[in-house]
């Protein structure tokens, strides 16, 4: 069931029409403890005005207690909060305007779905007439006109979260903020209801800042993500940003499967062992003979039994298939590389010691490789065949040995 | 609710009648049988005798004092255990566990050295009652009553409530002050409708026992007939005079009073939660 695709004029509202390419909402150098603990530290970022921007974190990383300091629920110990340019740092959470879906929806359990979406205007004091238009309007664009006079537990969870939704949309919020809308909802109807709310934000066009651990969620709802560790923020860019350049190894490995190798910068290349590969623009940025790490993606990986691999992609060396796997839609190798003689950086510790019986494996290096179903039909491996390696995307991270390095 | 009996064979359970029979049993003179008596007795002359017993002045003023007072003491009550919870489940400060112990702690005195305590305080040498001339004391008039009355059933309504109120889910008044209310906006749509069963048992709790209470009332009312003398005060008074049939009246209304109270206690609950039954 899709949103009422609903022209009214009535339903978007940008809080000014003018300032729509300007800044939404933006969190400045926020830190916050909780007693001894650090649970955020200089946070910054932006939402755009009709923007939505994810928060994506392990359990724990400190989503909820952003959230929680933009709404004004909680106060940074640093730092500010600014909406639509005002410095709302200071203000209680009522005079903020901030539309917050909590994650099991906060629904009023005494109020009809009527009187929750209405509650913000019966606060407001607006005429009943007001009030009753608005509502029948969200409950047209959330279609629940059926449900109004029930209570929520009456509702299934997706009409809750709709309601919730509903009952902030009333008093046209200047930052939607939902904190792991679908946290509570079984795998089908997440990926129906994100569909959902994502085309209802598009109508609404009000910007919204989500929080979830799912990464595919967050490649689906954001516009931009921004990935969180442990109360420090690792990257923010849009899905294909932080997929395919993830800027830091926790990027890489939190969203989707990442291959890792270590390497060093020399001429251009990054040498690893007794590969090269040839990748001038990635490793510009790094001193010759620095010590660096290369991440790929299992599916930017091309394998091929002659040495000529496809345009576009680049060698990284031989290797032995070990194992083939069919996951469903593809198609997993692991392919064990050939990378002898490998060079050290200065100062860095023995890097893989692999420790397998042939003389072959003891030096070779693990990597995983997924290809899609039309390709694996086309030519088939199995364990042992020898391959070519090459990769079509990559990125060079810096390899710090030490967190304060950073 | 169905209950499925344990069965250890199958066919005739002979535990069955008979231990449902040592319940009865058990229960039949001890709660039953005294109840039932009240009711045998006082309308054994007809109803007219029980009649005219319950409408004399005395008896109604009785009455209507026991009701008057034991209703001030609720409202007070209610409204100070719904502030007083509110405070104490909202707020964390130096020494909180020992209000909250402080609150309960009337329960497990003695109603008679409540009065006492009260006389005490109250009376015309009493720490306070010295500053109020002798018009203005306010031992053995009804204002002890309910003085005695507020002391006496004043955890109840909280301990009612602060369970209520510890439990509620605090996102419901996040979501509310993020919606743009006021804390008084938030507390009189929000927490206050979530409190209503809690606050209804409360009271009907409290009154409950106001208007029962005993040991305390004697020593701070005076026992005053058609001054001072609540239903229960005139209920002993007669008996000590011998007026079985006067007593019996009243002790009939007071017993049927608190039937009704726990009918609805017992099946109101439902109906006043009906909306959170899911949650
Ligand atoms: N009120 C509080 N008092 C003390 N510690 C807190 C408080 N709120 C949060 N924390 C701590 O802050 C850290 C981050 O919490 P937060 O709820 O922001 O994590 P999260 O990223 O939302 O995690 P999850 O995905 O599990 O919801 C946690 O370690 C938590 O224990
Ligand atoms: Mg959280």
């Amino acid at each position: 069931m899709a949103l009422a695709a609903d022209r009214d004029p009535h339903v978007s509202w940008a809080p000014d029409r003018e300032r729509r390419t300007g800044v939404a909402a933006s969190v400045r150098g926020v830190s916050k403890r909780f007693k001894k603990s650090r649970i955020l530290e200089d946070i910054s970022f932006d939402v755009a005005e009709g923007e939505s921007l994810v928060l994506l974190g392990a359990s724990g990383s400190g989503k909820t207690t952003i959230l929680r300091i933009i709404a004004g629920l909680e106060q940074p110990d640093q730092g500010r909060v600014i909406l639509h340019g005002k410095d709302v740092t200071d203000l209680p959470a009522r005079e903020r305007g901030v539309g917050v879906i909590f994650q099991a929806y906060a629904l009023f359990p005494r109020m009809t779905v009527e009187k929750n979406i209405g509650y913000g205007l019966k606060i407001r004091r607006l005429p009943r007439k007001e009030r009753r238009e608005t509502v029948n309007r969200l409950l047209k664009l959330v279609q629940l006109e059926e449900h109004r006079k029930k209570y929520p537990w009456q509702l299934s969870g997706g009409q809750q979260q709709r309601v919730a939704i509903a009952r902030t949309l009333a008093y046209k919020p200047q930052v939607l903020l939902f904190d792991e809308p679908f946290g509570a909802l079984d795998a089908q109807t997440r990926v129906k209801l994100r569909r959902e709310i994502r085309s209802l934000l598009k109508q609404v066009k009000v910007p919204a800042v989500f929080i979830t651990h799912d990464q595919e969620e967050a490649l689906e709802l954001g516009d931009r993500i921004a990935v969180l560790n442990d109360g420090h923020l690792e990257q923010i860019g849009t899905p294909d940003e932080v997929y395919n350049q993830p800027a830091t190894e926790y990027v890489a490995t939190f969203l989707g499967a990442a291959n890792l190798l270590l390497g060093v910068v020399t001429q251009g290349c990054v040498e690893i062992g007794s590969a090269r590969l040839p990748a001038a623009r990635e490793t510009a940025r790094f001193r010759e003979g620095q010590s660096v790490k290369l991440v790929f993606r299992p599916e930017d990986i091309c394998v091929s039994q002659d040495a000529n691999l496809p345009e576009g992609c680049r060698r990284l060396a031989n290797g032995v298939i070990e194992e083939v796997n069919f996951v469903g839609s593809y198609e997993r190798l692991n392919v064990r590389l050939d990378l002898t003689h490998r060079r050290q950086a200065e100062h860095e510790p023995p890097l893989y010691q692999v420790t397998i019986n042939t003389p072959e494996r003891m030096t070779g290096v693990p990597i995983m490789v997924t290809r899609p179903k039309p390709k694996g039909n086309a030519t088939r491996y199995k364990a042992g065949d020898r391959v070519a390696v090459g990769l079509t995307s990559f990125s060079v991270l810096p390899n710090y040995t030490l967190a304060r390095q950073r | 609710m169905k209950i499925s009996a344990i069965r250890h064979v199958s066919g005739f359970d002979v535990a069955r009648p008979v231990s449902i029979g040592v319940m009865l049993g058990i229960m039949l003179p001890l709660v039953l049988l005294p109840l039932l008596s009240i009711f045998i007795f006082g309308t054994s002359k007809g109803l007219g005798t029980f009649w005219s017993a319950l409408v004399a002045p005395d008896a109604i003023f009785a009455l209507k004092l026991s009701i008057v007072t034991s209703f001030w003491a609720t409202l007070f009550n209610v409204t100070f255990g719904l502030f007083a919870a509110y405070v104490l489940s909202r707020y964390d400060f130096w020494g909180r566990n020992a209000v909250i112990v402080t609150i309960s702690l009337p329960t497990a005195i003695p109603t008679a050295v409540a009065g006492f305590a009260l006389l005490l305080l109250w009376g015309k040498y009493g720490m306070i009652g010295k500053f109020f001339s002798e018009r203005h004391q306010v031992m053995f008039t009804p204002y002890a009553i309910i003085l005695a009355n507020i002391f006496v059933t004043f955890p109840l309504a909280f301990g009612v409530i602060k369970p209520v109120f510890d439990t509620m889910s605090r996102s419901l008044e996040e979501a509310s002050a993020t919606i743009g209310a006021t804390r008084l906006q938030t507390f009189w749509h929000v927490t206050l409708p979530s409190l209503r069963g809690a606050i209804v048992s409360g009271a009907l709790l409290t009154f409950a026992r106001a208007v029962g209470e005993f040991g305390s009332t004697i020593l701070v009312s005076g026992n005053l007939a058609g001054r001072t003398q609540t239903a229960p005060l005139y209920i002993y008074a007669k008996f000590n005079e011998g007026q079985i049939e006067a007593a019996n009246a009243i002790a009939i209304v007071l017993a049927l009073l608190s039937f009704v109270i726990f009918s609805v206690l017992f099946f109101a609950r439902d109906w006043l939660e009906f909306e959170t039954q899911e949650a």
